[in-house]
């Protein structure tokens, strides 16, 4: 499992059961606006710049060639072959379960523990994206080592760089919600205490439910400035609680200064759970799905439900299936 | 009720005002209604005639002068510019805005300080009149600028994605759901009612949104139609000649800004160019992610590393060490007329560090020596030099949210790291800290020509 594979796989896999109709409808239309690229070597995409104005040229060129690894990109262009007149992109989430910070696991690749993980997560991110921001038109892809969100809303497509930013912030709980509120004139009143967790809607209910996840995810060896050894060992002690929803007890067992520690904390780990140079990059290009992940001889590919989605039974390509001792 | 325009000048309103009294001619003549309304003005302060603007290029100058006293003056007193919160001065206050706006965007670029002194005056002003204003009124002037504003029943956080761009909001701070921002309290309670247990639903309501979250969108929306309009005038201006008398505005205004600039009274905290004290370099002084730049950075991050952080770290380290904390944007002409100390001591350590990355950034990259000036506020040139300047915006160090999204490898926080949020404050802090901690590197001797380095 998991082991690259070999041109002679490769064009096994491109001859025999790779079909360029499998292409998602999303990427087929307006194939020729977008920018393609490729890896021959197993060194980076450094074949950049292609186009291809129809399905089966770009069919052609997978046979013949057999890629080490094919990508496109997230950006329209009126003309891509020098990524001239950009027209919008699709506002992507990039979740490789090697790069999630918080892994129960603790390996030091990828195993089926942590990819089921990384598609946990995928599925909360989808939730807000869907409940909080309204998004629609969104695609999971698996990208044979983790998750690919990809969303072509078009109200979401225009956005830059910085808008973009804040809504990996959002979606991730990268920010502590504030905890002191005022109420309308009364400046100059104490102000209100009311934490994340005792506020059932909007983004302190999606911060609350990242930092559920986060820490009941913890393994122990994380590591965060603001929390100390002594603090992460309070925190895996009363862990159940934070699981019943017992927020409340469980603040006050951990004291109410290590609790905003342990916030900021998890909130900059947060930040991890999505890669977010991916996210505010425009012109960004992402593995082509159906296309193969020669590293780990898994196939990138569009997943339909992210619930039942088992990538070990659907992305594993024949010619694996068929090595010795598989 | 007052008169939409009074805080948004760019509303149809006044757009009409503009159409029908916009003439430019008679801009510096005494305008005695003006002059009139002025005095009656509530707590109007009226003992000296240099507080009482004549006419509408007089009022643009008080705006320009209130913002930067409000800002930078212990002295202020706001019975000075009483007049500025009067309702009825609206119309004369659009035309003033068109003015100065017009002034502005045809000699100066919208990023420029004088631009970014129109846009802010404009959000702050929004505000404090609407503080002004009865809590009745307050609401029925609020509704009725969003319901101008926001053509939809409900606003969508896509359509604000200007405002989230220029970072004028955050979308952490607005209740969101399904797409939409929600503001009006029975929208609030039939979207979230069933899920609030054990407190009164408007309760909730009034401490997550109430009336602060329209008003901050409507004050934010309204800088931002200032910065657009600001934008389409200096779009336009190359293609139309300008009026001589706007100009001479535009030239005040900019004067304005230099004399109010510096408060010896204020402790320090003088806004634009105040408070500027250029000195020598400490690099013991340095944050780790700035230390590992200056070591020599690898080709994934190097481009970034020494263009957008290192060179705007050191210029400003070197320059102008306070700017965030005096808000203000500044030319680095304002700290080194002559560039003296660009030219020979700031340049030369970015180069050096350039030439420290693996593969040397400028090897490769030669374009990149381009972009290093550029990033000092010179525009895309070889050297900095004056009659580029303004070119291009002198570039404040990005924050560390932004350094560790764009530039993870380098950020290797320490203790002094923790408490503050950019490059820069690590350096102002470190410096202190160095200071007191009994280390030998007096201020004193560190600012004279005493430097061993
Ligand atoms: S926390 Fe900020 S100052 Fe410290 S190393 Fe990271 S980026 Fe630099
Ligand atoms: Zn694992």
């Amino acid at each position: 499992m998991f082991e690259p594979s070999t041109l002679e796989e490769r064009r096994r896999y491109y001859r025999d059961e790779w079909n360029v109709n499998d292409l998602p409808d999303f990427i087929r239309k307006d194939l020729s606006k977008r920018e393609f690229g490729f890896d021959h070597l197993g060194r980076g995409p450094n074949d950049r710049y292609r186009v291809f104005k129809t399905p089966d040229m770009l069919k052609r060129f997978m046979r013949y060639r057999s890629p080490f690894a094919a990508y496109c990109s997230v950006a329209f262009y009126n003309k891509p072959r020098k990524r001239g007149e950009w027209l919008k992109s699709e506002l992507v989430f990039d979740v490789d379960a090697k790069d999630v910070p918080v892994r129960s696991c603790g390996c030091d690749s990828v195993c089926e523990i942590c990819l089921d993980e990384a598609r946990q997560i995928v599925a909360g991110l989808i939730d807000t994206l869907k409940q909080d921001l309204g998004l629609k038109n969104i695609h999971v892809i698996y990208s044979g080592r983790g998750y690919h969100i990809r969303i072509l809303d078009e109200t979401a497509m225009g956005l830059d760089s910085e808008g973009r930013s804040q809504v990996l912030k959002y979606v991730v709980g990268a920010e502590p919600p504030k905890n002191k509120y005022f109420m309308e004139d009364e400046s100059g009143q104490k102000p209100y205490e009311l934490e994340h967790f005792s506020i059932p809607l909007g983004y302190p209910a999606v911060f609350t439910k990242r930092i559920k996840y986060a820490i009941l995810h913890l393994n122990g060896t994380e590591k965060m400035e603001e929390v100390n050894p002594k603090l992460m060992k309070d925190v895996l002690k009363y862990r159940e609680m934070v699981q019943k929803d017992e927020w409340g007890l469980f603040k006050n067992k951990i004291g109410p200064i290590r609790y905003r520690n342990l916030v900021e904390g998890i909130s900059k780990l947060n930040m991890g759970l999505v890669d977010a140079k991916v996210s505010i990059d425009l012109k960004r290009i992402l593995r082509m799905p159906t296309s193969l992940h020669s590293k780990v001889s898994m196939r990138c590919m569009e997943v339909k439900n992210i619930e039942t989605f088992d990538p070990l039974k659907k992305a594993v390509p024949k010619f694996v299936s068929e090595r010795k001792g598989y | 009720m007052v008169l939409i325009s009074y805080l948004n000048p760019f509303s149809s309103e006044g757009e009409d005002i503009v159409r029908e009294k916009g003439s430019i001619e008679g801009i510096f003549e005494v305008n005695p209604e003006l002059l009139q309304l002025v005095r009656d003005s509530k707590s109007q302060n009226i003992s000296d005639d240099s507080y009482i603007p004549k006419n509408y290029a007089d009022l643009a100058l008080k705006r320009v002068e209130w913002y930067l006293r409000r800002k930078n003056d212990k002295k202020y007193n706001h019975n000075d510019y009483a007049f500025l919160i009067n309702p009825k001065i609206a119309k004369f206050d659009v035309i003033s805005i068109y003015t100065m706006a017009q002034a502005i965007g045809i000699k100066f670029n919208p990023k420029s300080r004088e631009g970014r002194l129109l846009v802010e005056s404009q959000g702050k002003l929004v505000e404090d009149r609407l503080e002004k204003l009865a809590p009745i009124e307050r609401k029925e002037v609020v509704n009725n600028l969003l319901n101008q504003m926001i053509t939809q029943d409900n606003i969508k956080w896509t359509s604000m994605s200007q405002l989230l761009g220029s970072k004028k909001i955050n979308l952490t701070d607005m209740i969101l759901d399904q797409g939409d921002v929600v503001l009006e309290k029975e929208d609030f309670l039939i979207r979230f009612e069933d899920k609030i247990e054990g407190r009164v639903p408007e309760k909730m309501y009034d401490l997550l949104i109430g009336e602060k979250i329209k008003e901050m969108i409507i004050s934010r929306m309204i800088m931002q139609k200032t910065e657009n309009y600001l934008q389409k005038v200096h779009e336009m201006a190359p293609k139309i000649e300008a009026h001589p008398t706007l100009l001479e505005i535009g030239e005040q205004i900019s004067e304005k800004i230099k004399e109010l600039s510096y408060f010896p009274g204020s402790g320090g905290s003088g806004g634009f160019g105040g408070d500027i004290k250029a000195t020598q370099l400490q690099p013991d002084a340095f944050p780790p992610c700035i230390q590992k730049t200056i070591e020599g950075v690898g080709s994934g991050n190097r481009n970034d590393a020494i263009v957008l952080l290192l060179t705007s770290f050191l210029s400003y380290a070197r320059l102008y060490p306070s700017v965030f904390r005096n808000e203000g944007t500044s030319k680095i002409s304002d700290i080194d007329p002559d560039l003296q100390i660009t030219i020979n001591e700031i340049i030369p350590l970015i180069f050096e560090a350039a030439d420290n990355c693996n593969p040397p950034l400028f090897d490769d990259d030669p374009q990149e020596k381009l972009n290093v000036i550029a990033k000092l506020g010179f525009g895309v040139n070889k050297d900095p030099e004056l009659k580029h300047e303004g070119e291009s915006k002198w570039y404040t160090p990005m924050s560390c949210d932004k350094i560790k999204i764009h530039l993870s490898s380098l950020c290797k926080p320490d203790a002094t790291c923790k408490k503050i949020g950019n490059p820069l404050s690590y350096y102002n802090r470190k410096r202190w800290e160095l200071r007191n901690s009994g280390d030998k590197t007096p201020s004193k001797s560190s600012e004279s020509d005493s430097d061993k380095d």
